[in-house]
């Protein structure tokens, strides 16, 4: 079977963790738009949009972006508010080992953990006590400066009795039963256990109450008659804040919420009995939760999500249909094999979902398969008994999917063959994503304000309360389930803007773009010697922009030369060929006015002038250059854009520790070999935090962790060394891109490294270091109750306490603004901290850097160095898949 | 139907025991037997259906995918066990992707079969899988009484253990703890025949399970009786005339999404035709840049894979050709809602052209006329 070995050698080199493969998987991207993500105005919406395909991990804000929205605000700014389930499976988030041993019982072969499936990857992570180290915070991690706020949170109490305990028993059958739902159903049926709360998987028992003996001997019969014996021996007893305990939480809320009808699809739970339809894209959108329990600062939450499911109503075989007309024959099975594996399908008879692994083109309905008991029949019949459907198209392929025998990781994947007009497509295709109207009605409707989102989660949390089973279930363990949590939080002061010979309070920290047009930016380079290419077609606009952006640059101080235009064809070889043949040492920066927003142009433009002759480039679409009366705002942004490349300084803020480096890393997977990893390294190189050293690298891993970073933290200091004559007293590091589960190798595996580059930079006294791990993804959200209703927490509010981790130095910021839908906190976990700031400071700190991305004239989610190590990574994954030149490390030349 | 001589596990009532014993059947035998129910339905296509003594309602699982079934009733009289299997009665997720075209409702009720309900009037089948065999003598003999004569359903079918099977069993007296008795295959049939001339019904005697070769003429492991009612359907009009009598404690009900709910079909029919309209629209532009660009690039490479997409036959083929052809105005693409109404998946959705209209009018972009949906031309 040569169809077998081959689906068999792809999925290994397709995934390094073999042991994913077959599960039913998908992971989350927030639809959300990041002013500051792509370039400002080339509008890619394409390239941006297709990321969200690519990049599930650190699910870095791309967004639904059009150059309008890219230009002016209020866009989006709806910064990572809601969550859209279902996206092509990818193995990017984590790469967890999965440890077995966690919560096994002494001489069972096999654990809890093994049986039902992995300890989840955000659980690993809750076992990484880094407070502990910290002495400065060991006591207290709370700030203390800013104004308090009341927040409601999406978390709820669960109240547990002071003395309560879980039980783990170990149950053996004589004689011994092979079948775990056998093992199960006697063990239920058994009088001793039928009142009692528990959860079996097979061998392990867990308890809210002790049994009377520490080993029990039941027996039961079965329906023959024949009589089982079950010894159900005690093993351990684990308090509540036990990892255990939590996991069984999980699965007593899992029962809870299929109670409520609610079907579970991969982590969370939807309702498909009320859906979102959008008839004219295909698509449903099916609404539920993302849960989970958890040990927080002081007691143990329930935290719910809204989630909402993207289906579409279009089988595989129509999307075929519909590829095959658009492509045509040719090249028809690689296209269709591209744009499908990777997807997670939903079948139409059964309550499965299969990855698609492959596409078997030689197999059709009318051939036969060996059903388990031997016989022989096609598939046409059987699905015609079985469950009464007909297959109309006697010529579609297969698809394949491998699966994973869930009780044994070693057992060889078996395949199962599906019908494509008899499976769903999740997600949304990359086809899908880069239709703007299609996308911004999704987000219309996925979008909630915070009063929605609270409202689905009274109504949520009422119904656990007023169902009867759920009711049940809650009581028989002993759990009381509570109100939604509500804490104090606080809004710390404003920052101050600093411009040339100017200090300004913005009107709103959100966007000062208005702001910026009155006084000079902090320092540029006059642009005397550049280049722009465009086509013929282009040319009245390009001399109209021209004329916008000399007058937008000389009110900014920024002056601007003119450029030698190059008319050329429109083609990405003839742009190519152009620059090319007219660059010459001296030029200072390359404009290209793009004639469509085909990524080729794009892509060998950028890959040619950032690795093979580095000089800074700046893309822009014809089209946004033709919106009717935003010429001088998309100018404004442009000019802002080039200062950058060229090493200019936008604007500051007050810093008050002097000599202070900060630093940003990110990692993101590469768009066309996900075997590789893009780790961008951005530091500031003066006490201003206004000049940066960027450096990016690619990296061959499995993971998302680090390798280089001893040589790129070095790099970063000899540069400081060069401007500032001494090292920097302080190195603050944020750390984004982190996956579920990796907290522990990024606390024993890149925070060393860091540190010795620290230490060995300098004989003497070495540079404090602190790493922070930066998070955009977090369960909690918060709400501000204001005349009855709620609201987005204003910016810069801070919560340091209860929402927070007891193991960890952490705290939650929200320093972006959420226009339209819900706000979505920042989590700061400080995993390393040898400055010894006090967490007020380590706040403000933080919500100052956020103010520092010159892309975007306001505040941002994340830290600016995390955001440019993003945007530096981001295009070298998207389009020069190599390393830029060092030349270019001086400057911003990736915004 | 094979029977392998090794240790494996049999089922009874869908619970699985392994036991040592000499006779496996392969499927399982209650699996032989919801088979046999499976395939009756098939060919006679009942509408409601109604299983006694449903246990763990496997077979009424098994039951719900069948297009022709509106109403799926199970009743036990063990309480826990109706409650068991639940969510293997709930839609699944393509009930919600793809309606079904008929209603489907499935209800769960804990009850006695001796036990007179006036909701499990007028059924088309009623069957009472391995449960006579269960019932004490007193109501064995009511049974039949409310069965055939109160709930007269069009088909009974009745299955029990043939006692005559047995002693192929190791040590068995009888198969299940709960057995009230078992029959050999006179004593049902006799029971059966004397049942169906009171009450009306012909009946024809089969089962499921064969015996091993050389096992001599012992008769199927389980022994079937199928009953029908002589004279034509009256069950409807005598509905009316019966007084109301809820007896039976409903523990579960859910009902299906499907195309007769108007808004289901609303939006079964705008996914359908807005999936036409850019098909054909993708077509029309992909047949601009032939004209444009030389045919002969777009030759097919393919060889050996065959993929046609829709299959039509020649008169629906005909129909699509017949119909007014799309068009395109500036930058407009229209499509004729007669062409829509010609493909055979939107046809199947509506009656005629103005009831498409009518729904697809507050989703999609009609001309001025209403005759034809509008979409832009080219992306963007």
């Amino acid at each position: 079977m040569s169809g077998r070995a081959r689906v068999r050698a792809r999925g290994i080199a397709r995934s390094p963790s073999a042991v994913e493969m077959g599960r039913p998987q998908s992971s989350q991207w927030p639809p959300s738009v990041d002013p500051s993500n792509n370039e400002a105005l080339s509008n890619r919406g394409f390239v941006g949009t297709s990321g969200i395909s690519q990049q599930c991990s650190d699910s870095t804000e791309k967004g639904v972006n059009s150059s309008l929205e890219q230009v002016m605000p209020p866009f989006g700014l709806v910064a990572s508010s809601d969550s859209i389930e279902g996206q092509r499976s990818s193995q990017s988030s984590g790469k967890a080992s999965h440890y077995k041993d966690n919560i096994s019982s002494d001489d069972a072969g096999c654990t809890f953990m093994e049986r039902g499936g992995k300890i989840r990857r955000d659980l690993m992570d809750l076992g990484v006590c880094t407070r502990e180290k910290l002495t400065h915070v060991r006591d207290c991690k709370t700030g203390s400066s800013g104004i308090p706020v009341k927040l409601v949170t999406n978390l709820f109490s669960l109240d547990l009795p002071q003395d309560w305990q879980l039980y783990q028993y170990h149950v053996t059958y004589t004689p011994n039963l092979e079948s775990r739902r056998m093992r199960i159903a006697l063990l239920y049926s058994h009088r001793e256990l039928s009142n009692k709360a528990k959860a079996f998987d097979g061998v392990i028992l867990f308890l809210s109450q002790k049994l009377e003996e520490k080993v029990t001997e039941l027996s039961s019969e079965t329906q023959r008659g024949e009589t089982v014996k079950m010894t159900i021996a005690l093993t351990r007893e684990l308090p509540a804040s036990s990892p255990v305990c939590v996991q069984v939480f999980s699965i007593i809320f899992r029962k809870i919420l299929k109670k409520l009808s609610m079907y579970q699809i991969g982590r969370n739970f939807y309702k498909p009995s009320e859906p979102v339809e959008i008839p004219q894209h295909n698509l449903s959108l099916w609404p539920g939760f993302t849960i989970s329990v958890s040990q927080f600062e002081s007691r143990l939450l329930f935290s719910a999500d809204v989630s909402y499911k993207i289906l579409r109503n279009e089988t595989v075989l129509e999307f075929m249909t519909g590829l095959c007309h658009q492509t045509g024959m040719s090249g028809f099975t690689q296209t269709c094999e591209k744009q499908l594996i990777g997807f997670i399908v939903l079948t139409r008879y059964n309550n499965k979902t299969y990855r698609i692994d492959d596409i078997d083109w030689s197999v059709k309905p009318t051939h036969t398969f060996q059903k388990r008991d031997g016989t022989e029949i096609t598939y046409v019949d059987y699905y015609k008994q079985q469950y009464d459907i007909t297959v109309s198209d006697l010529n579609q392929p297969m698809l394949v999917s491998l699966l994973k025998s869930k009780r044994n990781d070693n057992a060889e994947a078996r395949m199962a063959h599906l019908i494509p007009e008899l499976c769903f497509l999740t997600g949304l295709s990359s086809r899908v994503t880069s239709d703007f109207q299609l996308m911004k009605v999704v987000a219309e409707e996925m979008r909630l304000s915070p009063l929605g989102r609270q409202q689905r989660l009274a109504r949520l949390a009422d119904d656990i309360h007023r169902n009867k089973d759920a009711r049940f279930e809650l009581e028989t363990w002993g759990l009381h389930f509570g109100c939604q949590m509500s804490l104090t939080g606080r809004v710390v002061p404003s920052e101050k803007i600093l411009m040339q010979d100017h200090i300004c309070q913005p009107a709103s920290a959100a966007d000062w773009s208005k702001d910026m047009r009155t006084w000079k930016i902090l320092s540029t380079q006059s642009l005397n010697k550049w280049l722009i290419i465009c086509s013929d077609r282009a040319e009245n606009v390009t001399e109209n922009f021209l004329s916008c952006l000399r007058r937008v640059g000389n009110s900014m101080g920024f002056n601007v030369d003119c450029p030698k235009i190059i008319k050329v064809q429109e083609t990405p070889a003839a742009f190519l060929s152009a620059i090319q043949k007219h660059f010459d040492p001296a030029v200072q920066l390359v404009m290209c006015i793009l004639p469509s927003n085909q990524q080729n142009y794009y892509d060998s433009i950028k890959k040619y002038l950032s690795s093979d002759c580095p000089v800074p480039s700046q893309c822009v679409l014809v089209r946004t250059l033709n919106k009717q009366g935003m010429m001088m705002s998309v100018a404004t942004k442009i000019a802002m854009q080039m200062t950058c490349k060229l090493g200019g300084e936008l604007w500051a803020v007050e810093i008050p520790l002097k000599s202070l480096m900060v630093v940003g890393i990110d990692v993101c997977k590469d768009a066309f070999n996900k075997g590789m990893a893009v780790v961008g390294f951005v530091a500031s190189i003066n006490p201003r935090i206004t000049r940066w050293f960027s450096r990016c690298i690619l990296q061959k891993t499995t993971t998302d962790v680090a390798d280089c970073l001893k040589v790129f933290m070095i790099g970063a200091l000899n540069k400081w060394y060069k401007h500032n004559h001494g090292l920097p007293a302080r190195v603050i590091v944020y750390r984004d891109g982190v996956g579920d589960g990796q907290l522990k190798t990024l606390v024993e595996y890149e925070v060393p490294q860091l540190l010795s580059s620290v230490t060995e930079a300098s004989s003497n006294v070495s540079s404090k270091l602190s790493v922070i791990v930066v998070r955009k993804k977090c369960m909690p959200r918060f709400f501000t109750e204001v005349n009855r209703t709620v609201q987005n927490p204003p910016l810069g509010t801070v919560v340091d306490s209860e929402a927070t981790r007891p193991e960890c130095y952490d705290f939650y910021l929200i320093s972006q603004a959420a226009c339209r839908g819900t706000v979505n906190p920042t989590y700061y976990n400080v995993i390393y901290d040898d400055n010894g700031l006090k967490p007020d400071h380590m706040q403000r700190l933080t919500f100052k850097l956020c103010h520092l991305y010159y892309n975007w004239p306001g505040l941002i989610s994340i830290p600016a160095p995390c955001q440019y190590a993003h945007k530096l990574t981001f295009l070298v994954a998207q389009s020069i898949h190599k390393e830029p030149s060092l030349e270019l490390a001086n400057s911003l030349f990736y915004l | 139907m094979e029977q392998n001589n090794k240790e494996c596990s049999s089922s009874v009532g869908g619970f699985q025991v392994p036991i040592k014993r000499i006779i496996q059947f392969s499927p399982p035998l209650y699996r032989q037997r919801y088979n046999f129910v499976k395939n009756l339905v098939d060919q006679h296509k009942p509408k409601k259906v109604a299983d006694l003594g449903c246990g763990n309602a496997l077979l009424i699982q098994t039951l719900k995918c069948h297009s022709c079934i509106e109403l799926l009733v199970g009743v036990d009289i063990n309480k826990d066990k109706i409650g068991s299997q639940r969510c293997g009665l709930s839609p699944f997720f393509g009930d919600y992707l793809s309606p079904r075209e008929l209603n489907l409702s499935i209800i769960l009720y804990h009850g006695s079969a001796v036990e007179r309900d006036s909701r499990l009037l007028g059924f088309d089948l009623i069957t009472c899988i391995e449960l006579v065999e269960h019932l004490e003598p007193r109501d064995l003999a009511d049974f039949p009484q409310v069965v055939f004569g109160y709930l007269s359903p069009a088909m009974i079918v009745i299955s029990t253990p043939n006692s005559e099977f047995n002693p192929l069993f190791p040590a068995v007296t009888l198969r299940d703890s709960d057995h009230k008795f078992e029959w050999n295959r006179k004593q049902f049939q006799t029971w059966a025949s004397d049942v169906a001339n009171l009450y009306n019904y012909s009946v024809e005697f089969t089962g499921v399970g064969e015996p091993p070769a050389g096992a001599g003429n012992v008769g199927y492991c389980t022994q079937i009786g199928v009953f029908r009612k002589i004279g034509a359907k009256a069950t409807e009009s005598c509905i009316a005339g019966q007084h109301d009598e809820y007896v039976y404690k409903m523990v579960y009900s859910i009902s299906y999404p499907s195309l007769q709910q108007k808004e289901v079909r609303k939006y079964a029919l705008v996914n359908e035709v807005s999936r036409q309209v850019q098909c054909l629209r993708r077509g029309y532009v992909i047949s601009l840049k032939i004209l444009q660009d030389d045919a002969s690039e777009r030759l097919s490479d393919s060889g050996l894979i065959t993929f046609s997409g829709p299959v039509f036959t020649e008169l629906e083929k005909t129909n699509i050709e017949k119909s007014p052809k799309p068009f395109s105005f500036g930058n407009k693409f229209y499509v004729p809602l007669e062409r829509l109404f010609a493909y055979p998946k939107v046809n199947r959705l509506c009656d005629n052209v103005d009831t498409m209209r009518a729904l697809i009018a507050d989703t999609m972009k009609l001309n001025r006329d209403g005759s034809a949906v509008k979409v832009d031309l080219h992306d963007e």
